[in-house]
This record gives C-alpha cells, structure tokens and sequence, in this order.
C-alpha cells in the first residue's frame, strides 16, 4: 500500500480530480474573460452544442480519421509476421520499423509536409511520374494538405455529400501518414509477442496434416491472436477518437476551411483560444460519452469473436 | 525488495537535494527580476539591456517560450504568469482584461506624468487602452507599406513606384515582374501578398469586418467584398502572389522572419506588404551581403495603393503588467521606460517597427540616421502609421467569430468559394453567434444595446452634418 500511495495520489490528484471537475464544469457558463459571475446552466452548452453544424462536421473529420485503421492494424500484422521471421540482422530490421515511434511527432509530421507539397514533394513527383508513363499525360497530383478533397465526397460546411469535393486531400495525407507511422509501432510490438505465444505444436500439427502456410497462419495462428486484436482494435478506437491534435497543430491550423479539425482539436480552440472552458468542457465530456460507447459496443460484439 | 525500493527512493531524494544545490544564482543576483513574455525579434536583446543599465536594481529577462495569450493568462491565473506580457490588439487586449490578469494603470502612469493616449500614435490606442482606461504601454507602433527591391526595378527599367498609386498600377506593376517557365510553372512572383492583409485591403476599398461600434459584421457590403475580391484575384485572376499551393512551394524553414521577409531578401519577389520591422532581418541580410563581398539588398519603401482609402495594416504590441505579480511595482517601471526617449530612440535606431510615442518620430534622426544613410524612406513609415487603421474587432461574439470568419476565408484562399458568398456566410454566421451571445449573457445584451444606440446616434449626426 505505502508504495502505492505516491501513484495512486497522484492519479486522485492529476486524473481523477480534473475528469470530475470536467463533468461539473461542463454544465457551468465558465469562461476565463469573466463577463458575468460563474453560474450552473443545466444543460445549456449541451444544446448549444449539439446545435451547431461545426461539431457534427468535426465529429465526421474524427470518424473519417478512423478510415485508417483497418489499415493500420493489417500493416503492424504483416509487418510483426515478417519480423518474427528467423531471418540474419533481424534486429536491426525490427529497429527501422520501429523508428518512427521514437521520433519526435512533430519533426515527422514537418518532414510529412514538405513530402506532401504539391510541386515539389516527391509524393507528387513519384505519382506524377507513374501516372504520366500509363499514358495520362495531364495528370496532376492531388494539392493534398491544400485540399479538402475527400475519397468519401463529403462537402465541407455541411454533414453531406458534395460530389465535387471527390479526391485526395488534407484528411487522406494524414490519414496515409498515420498508417505510416502506425504499421511499425507498439501494435507491431503487441502482434510480435503475440506471435512468439502462439504455441509451436498447434502449427506443427497443422503442417503435419498437411496444411499450407497461408492455411495455417488463417485457421491456427490467427485464432490465436485473438485476443491481441481485439485489444488493439479497441485501443486504436479510443486513440482514434482522441487524435487529430497534433496533425491539425503543426500540418494544417485545422484547414483547409476545417476539415482537418477533429473533436480534440476543437476542444483545444474552445479552451485555449476563445478561454470557453465550460463550453469546451462539455465536448469534452460528449467525446468521452462516444468513446465509451464505441469501446462498450467493442467489448460487447467484438468480445464474441475471441477465443481465449 | 523492501530495501531495493527505499534505496531507489533515498537515490532519488539525494539527486533531488543534489540539482537542487546546483541550481545556479540568478543572473541579475540580488536585483528584483523581471519577466517579460515577448516575440525573440533578435534586436529585443538590445531593448532589455538598455533597461538593465538604466535600472540598477532591476534585472529584465524576456521569456519567449511562454508568449502565447493562453499560456499566459492560465499561468497568470494558477499564479505562475510573468511579470509582463503583450498586447497585440483590442481583442488581446480586452481577453487580458476581462481574465482580470491586466493590472490597470491609469492613475499609476498618471501619478508619474506619463500620459499614454497623449503621447502615443492613434493607432496603437487599442491595445493598451479599453473602456478609457490605460492597461500598458505600447513597445513599438506599425503601419503596413510596400517594400520593393530597387535592384530588381533598375534590372527591368521599371520606375520606382510612388505613393498614391491605386491598385491597377499595383497589379501592372507586379505583372512585370511575374515570370513563368515553359511548363506554366511560375518561378518568380511580382509581389507576396500574406493572406492576413485581406482585412486591411477591405478597409482600404472602404469596407470593414464591424460596424463601428462591432454590434454587426458587415463583411457582405459591396466594398468590403471588392477588397476580398482583389485579394483572391491577385492568386487566382492576375496570378501575381502566390495561391496557398504555390506558397508551399516557396515555403522556408520558418522560425522569426520567414515568409515574405525571406522571399523579399532572396529576390523571390519584386514586392511585399510589411513593416518596418522587417528592416531587423534586412538588414543582417545586407551585413552579411556586403562581408561576402557581394553588392548589398538595395530597398524602397512606398504606402498602400489607394482604393477609396488610404490605409493600410497597422497596430502596436504593448506590454501590459500582471496584476497578480508580487512584483507589478518595479514592473511598472518598464512602462516608463517605453514611454520614455531612450527607449524609443533606441526603438528607431534598431528599426523595431517605430517609436510609440509620436513626437520622437519626428526628429532629423529618424528621417536620416547616419548609420543607414541607403534608407531614405522613414517619412514613408511614419505616414503609413498615421493612416494605418488596426484591426476590426467586436466584443460581442466573445472570441467566436474568428473561427467563422476564418473557415470562410480559408475557401476564398483555396479558391474554393466566391467572395461574395464566402462574405455572405460568414457575415450570417457571426451576427447569429452575435445574436446567440447577447441572448445569453445579460451583461453583454446591455453592453450591445449601449453600442446600438452609440451607432444610431452617430449616423443621425452624420445625416444632419450632410
């Protein structure tokens, strides 16, 4: 206990205190240019809030954000299968992959800029340069984080569809950048100690029966990494939802015309910018209320399919 | 484990207990310090160090990491903000106030004969004084003007452009000096036309953000409209400054300065709006020309093209005091100091935009300091900040109408929506937010009806003067 004590202070102090201090304050007029005594106003920011059109369209950009992770979590599968590989050098390989994990986010999201520029990223350069040898002498690359393309069309002051908005954008390239990212990092690591789990005579047996790699890695190997994947996809959920800060942060001011601008990013402006804590607070509080329920209705259905 | 664990944390207590003595004593040893939260312009240094001498018992160091008005004002609150910070404009200003960290100084700087709103440019008054009370003073003053690189002129045998030139001569000017490869791809840009300049160009065309007294945005007038206008026809129509894609592209490294200063200094542009704190890296850049034996940036200064006003940007950063700080008496010797001759001689001889105090701008000195002889243009700046205009500014959306505003300028930029419907959104959207605000904060509603009647008043005199 007497060792437990420091953390579990300082969980009550840094973690439990200001949630619940959140979901007071929430409910509150609390802004710090103090026009009028702070006051409770019931559900006031909640009907604000779900009134305008700017927070339905930020809660779609962090949604849209989560197109990236089926690839993501297939990337760090393929990738942790290869490393478990006993190949020469393994190490130094596993070490590349994991590389962009321990860099500094914002030195990788500035790289990430300078590749995307239009003209001159060797993005366009590379995709420009095969598109032009297929014969499609005129194609020119996407603006991408100029632009507010999309691959699912959705207009961009609206919740809707706008067919001309159909491209590659702002929301692709950070999309495209967090599976690179994601592919060698800690879901690599959760798949690799997973696959050292799997135990070696469940797939010894398959192969005796005669059953071909691909066979054994779907019917023994996967089954197995079960549990692994419904962590990571509930993981990857929450961190999902939660994200967007920094890409919107240091890539884009949240644009172009906010379509980059995800919940936590406006949860930033509300606080720290326009100083409505109360208001931002209430978000807050929203976001927790859709994350909880993503994660319940994870643990709910997808706790079906895991065979321990 | 026991044993493992207290010993761990006895290693750790001694480390603790070991930086702590190392610590090194303050730099200004037993002088009171002062922390200032300001930009890292690489002529601060000098400013500081002139207050240091001046005040032997005070011991000013700036703090650029934290100059950010929302790290400040939560530092301040939790009682951990600097000693002094900056204004950048009216809706700074009132944010400082309204959070209740800006120390009102009225009858303190009165008390020392410092009269603030007297001595300093108009433009510069709202950001240290709101509801008539004076907050700070101003660090520096700035009005917006074009600056021109003479070389690339001479080169193309183009006359140097003169002052009251309208925006027509403006775009046939930077036509010249646009040039495109064989492949369409524009190399050279006659003028960098930042993208923040579309409120000034909607002042000059008449226009404005706010009705006088902000009750109202207006940005849906005709004029105003013509102003944002010209400015997505000089990326898009007349191609003369780059569009958002283009700027990529042209992007520096970033850090203080870069954007138009760097395009302007590597003769990427014949042709920029900006300040005369510009001249802080200019001139570095020319130093460095002239030790590398090569012939130094030749520079020429001339006012806004004209539309139906003369104006341009323009604004002051001034340093506001903490209220809460244990030490906002000594700090209010800092506001001495920039109202004070010194300082602002020092301001104009390191080109820090202008002095804030407006009668030492008009000295033999400022208009040819010996140690610049090339920069013949002064009398250029001091007559920009005069006709400079800050900022529109309502109080009544409560910080909500940027962001509104901003989302529809963004597609204006990206070419993605006219600017008269992109005017047209945002200008319904922040009278709503306008309208949500005053309906639900009392304080504020009284406040609004006192602005309306403020405005009706004045338009019935202005009827009657005509």
């Amino acid at each position: 206990m007497g060792f437990l004590l420091p953390n579990f202070l300082g969980f009550l102090l840094f973690t439990a205190g200001p949630v619940i201090f959140t979901f007071g304050a929430a409910f509150t007029n609390w802004d710090l240019q103090k026009l009028e005594p702070f006051r409770f106003t019931g559900l006031e920011n909640f009907i604000t809030l779900f009134g305008e059109s700017q927070f339905w369209l930020y809660l779609v950009n962090t949604l849209y954000f989560l197109l990236g992770m089926p690839m993501a979590i297939m990337g760090s599968l393929f990738a942790a299968v290869l490393l478990n590989q006993k190949l020469k050098g393994i190490v130094v390989y596993r070490t590349l992959l994991y590389l962009p994990s321990v860099t500094s986010g914002v030195a990788v999201m500035i790289m990430w800029k300078a590749l995307y520029n239009p003209d001159f990223g060797p993005v366009n350069a590379i995709m420009e340069s095969v598109v032009h040898a297929l014969g499609f002498a005129h194609f020119k690359g996407p603006a991408w984080l100029q632009s507010t393309q999309n691959v699912l069309s959705l207009g961009i002051e609206h919740v809707g569809i706008d067919p001309k908005q159909w491209g590659l954008g702002a929301r692709e390239a950070i999309i495209f950048m967090g599976i690179w990212a994601a592919v060698g990092g800690g879901n690599m690591l959760l798949y690799l100690a997973a696959l050292g789990n799997v135990p070696k005579e469940l797939t010894e047996a398959a192969e005796l029966d005669g059953a071909k790699p691909w066979k054994v890695f779907w019917s023994v190997t996967w089954p197995q990494l079960a549990p692994t994947t419904f962590f990571i996809i509930v993981m990857s959920f929450i961190g999902g939802l939660q994200g967007g800060f920094e890409q919107a942060r240091v890539m884009t001011n949240g644009g172009p015309g906010g379509t980059t601008t995800t919940l936590s990013y406006y949860i930033y402006n509300k606080a720290f910018t326009e100083y409505q804590m109360g208001y931002a607070s209430a978000v807050s509080l929203v976001l927790f209320a859709i994350i909880l329920g993503v994660t319940a209705m994870n643990w709910k259905f997808g706790n079906q399919e895991v065979s321990y | 484990m026991k044993t493992f664990f207290g010993g761990f944390l006895a290693l750790l207590v001694m480390l603790t207990l070991l930086a702590w003595r190392m610590i090194p004593p303050p730099e200004g040893g037993t002088r009171i310090t002062l922390t200032w939260v300001t930009d890292e312009n690489p002529v601060r240094k000098q400013q500081v160090a002139l207050f240091n001498k001046l005040n032997p018992d005070l011991y000013l160091v700036i703090d650029p990491g934290n100059n950010d008005q929302s790290k400040v004002i939560v530092q301040s609150l939790a009682g951990v903000g600097p000693d002094i910070f900056d204004s950048w404009g009216p809706a700074s200003l009132e944010a400082f106030v309204r959070s209740g960290i800006a120390w009102d100084v009225t009858d303190q700087l009165k008390s020392k004969g410092v009269n603030i709103p007297k001595i300093i440019w108009p433009v510069g008054l709202q950001s240290c004084v709101f509801q008539d009370r004076v907050y700070g003073a101003p660090c520096n003053v700035n009005g917006d003007a074009i600056w021109f690189n003479k070389d690339m002129f001479d080169e193309a045998n183009i006359p140097y452009p003169k002052s009251g030139w309208t925006w027509d001569q403006f775009i046939q000017t930077a036509q010249k000096f646009t040039v495109k490869d064989p492949s369409g791809r524009v190399t050279r840009f006659g003028v960098y036309m930042d993208w923040n300049a579309w409120e000034p160009v909607v002042r000059n065309f008449g226009g404005s953000l706010y009705s006088a007294q902000g009750t109202r945005c207006t940005l849906d007038t005709p004029m105003a409209i013509e102003g944002l206008t010209l400015m997505h026809d000089l990326m898009y129509k007349y191609n003369v400054t780059p569009n958002p894609v283009q700027e990529s592209a042209l992007a520096t490294v970033g850090g203080w300065g870069s954007g138009g200063i760097t395009y302007l200094g590597g003769r990427r542009v014949a042709m920029a709006p900006g300040g005369r704190w510009w001249l802080n890296l200019l001139r570095t850049q020319q130093k460095e020309s002239i030790a590398r034996g090569e012939k130094p940036l030749r520079l020429g200064v001339v006012e806004f093209p004209k539309a139906r006003v003369q104006t341009s940007g323009g604004g002051a950063r001034c340093a506001l005091i903490n209220k809460n700080s244990p030490r906002r008496e000594a700090a209010l010797r800092f506001l001495e100091y920039l109202a004070g001759d010194d300082y602002n001689n020092l301001l104009n001889d390191v080109a820090d935009a202008i002095a804030p105090v407006q009668r030492l701008c008009y000295t033999d000195h400022f208009l040819k300091n010996p140690a610049y002889p090339a920069e013949d243009y002064n009398e250029i700046w001091r007559s920009a900040a005069d006709h400079s205009t800050p900022g529109g500014y309502t109080p009544f959306a409560r910080g909500t109408d940027l962001a509104a505003i901003t989302q529809q300028t963004d597609l204006v930029k990206s070419n993605l929506k006219s600017p008269a419907l992109a005017a047209k959104v945002a200008t319904e959207e922040v009278n709503r937010r306008i309208q949500i605000k005053i309906k639900r904060t009392p304080v504020l509603a009284e406040l609004y009806q006192a602005a309306l009647a403020k405005e009706s008043q004045n338009a019935s005199k202005l009827g009657a003067a005509r």
